[in-house]
């Protein structure tokens, strides 16, 4: 069924020095054990640490941003590079070993039985192991997401997520920031992408919840969601 | 006459806007749904202007919307938001324009400074 099928996995990062090598071995291993032709490519988005070194050490291609640009234009960059070397399916997942490799794996699978362009990995189906703060903040964001977009999905901030060829053609996005996993989704309705969701589990280390996003940046990403919104009204 | 004032004054800026956007429409600069957005916007711009002396007619008298005749002051004012709307939203869409064009220059740039033998 899935011989042939080629995956870039994306992983945009920035000063992930400390755990990037972990996360690329982790999904290389994984990814080994599958039929699928990969590439690990880190997007690492000018970093001021050891990103880079870390990354090739643990086996991924990396593209360097010559600015820090922000969660939104790493992703892009990514799912660029994924387009223009024709893979058939490209997966983005967090730097911070938030995510298990088996996951990403079982996501390419089902968006490839499903003919599904767009693929979501929703933490908030199975929230065990996620706080209330973020389960509350996440599911705030996913109503936002709703609200303003009438996109429905529990988990509108996940980083898993699995592009279809036909989606890394054709789903392009204005914002940079972390705002950007909610306006992906917009884009993907107005080009009427096929979306769908499925549980993943969310592992919070020591590590990625001290680099994980402060609970307030939530407040910019509605303001900026809001605001993108209204410019929208007169484009 | 004022009436006919406030017409000519503000009908060429949205003759002005919908001529913009058909024009990048034909340069094939923006979708048929962005085309289609840009004629409703305007259009509706525009209904409310043709139709602003007809409804001052026909609130005059009626308490909540009881006002004074449109003044020359009114007529000027009226412009000058149509033409602010009108500049804006032109000056917004160069903006947005020329960040994509940093925003994609910047991407392929890091794209082939990472890939040096031009694979890609």
């Amino acid at each position: 069924m899935s011989k042939g099928l080629n995956v870039c996995v994306v992983i945009p990062a920035y000063n992930e020095g400390p755990v990037i090598r972990h996360v690329v071995e982790g999904i290389a291993s994984t990814m080994k054990q599958s039929r699928f032709d990969y590439m690990i490519v880190v997007v690492n988005d000018g970093s001021s640490d050891d990103t880079t070194t870390q990354a090739v050490a643990g086996g991924a291609k990396v593209i360097d941003h010559i600015l820090n640009s922000g969660a939104g234009s790493a992703t892009a960059t990514g799912l660029s590079y994924a387009n223009q070397n024709n893979f058939d399916y490209a997966v983005t997942m967090d730097a911070d070993d938030q995510h298990l490799p088996k996951d990403v794996l079982r996501g390419v699978k089902i968006a490839h039985k499903n003919d599904t362009d767009l693929l979501i990995g929703s933490r908030l189906l199975d929230s065990n192991g996620m706080s209330r703060v973020k389960v509350l903040g996440n599911k705030g964001l996913s109503f936002i997401t709703y609200a303003l977009f009438g996109i429905n999905v529990t988990d509108s901030q996940s980083g898993l997520r699995v592009f279809s060829k036909n989606a890394l053609e054709n789903l392009r996005w204005k914002t940079s920031g972390y705002e950007f996993c909610s306006e992906m989704l917009w884009r993907a309705k107005q080009i009427h992408l096929n979306i769908a969701e499925y549980p993943i589990s969310a592992i919070y280390t020591e590590y990625s919840k001290a680099k994980g996003q402060n609970n307030w940046n939530a407040v910019n990403i509605v303001k900026s969601l809001v605001r993108r919104r209204i410019i929208e009204v007169f484009e | 006459m004022r009436y006919i004032l406030l017409v000519a004054l503000n009908m060429p800026i949205i003759l002005l806007g919908l001529f913009n956007i058909i024009t990048q429409y034909k340069l094939a600069r923006v979708s048929k749904e962005r085309l289609l957005h840009q004629i409703v916007l305007w259009g509706i711009i525009l209904v409310i202007l043709i139709s602003s002396f007809p409804a001052y007619n026909l609130l005059v008298g009626k308490p909540i919307f009881d006002s004074s005749e449109l003044s020359l002051f009114d007529i000027f004012q009226t412009t000058a938001i149509i033409v602010i709307i009108y500049v804006l939203n032109r000056q917004r869409q160069r903006i947005e324009q020329n960040e994509k064009i940093i925003r994609d220059l910047h991407q392929e740039l890091s794209i082939k400074m990472s890939d040096p033998h031009g694979k890609n």
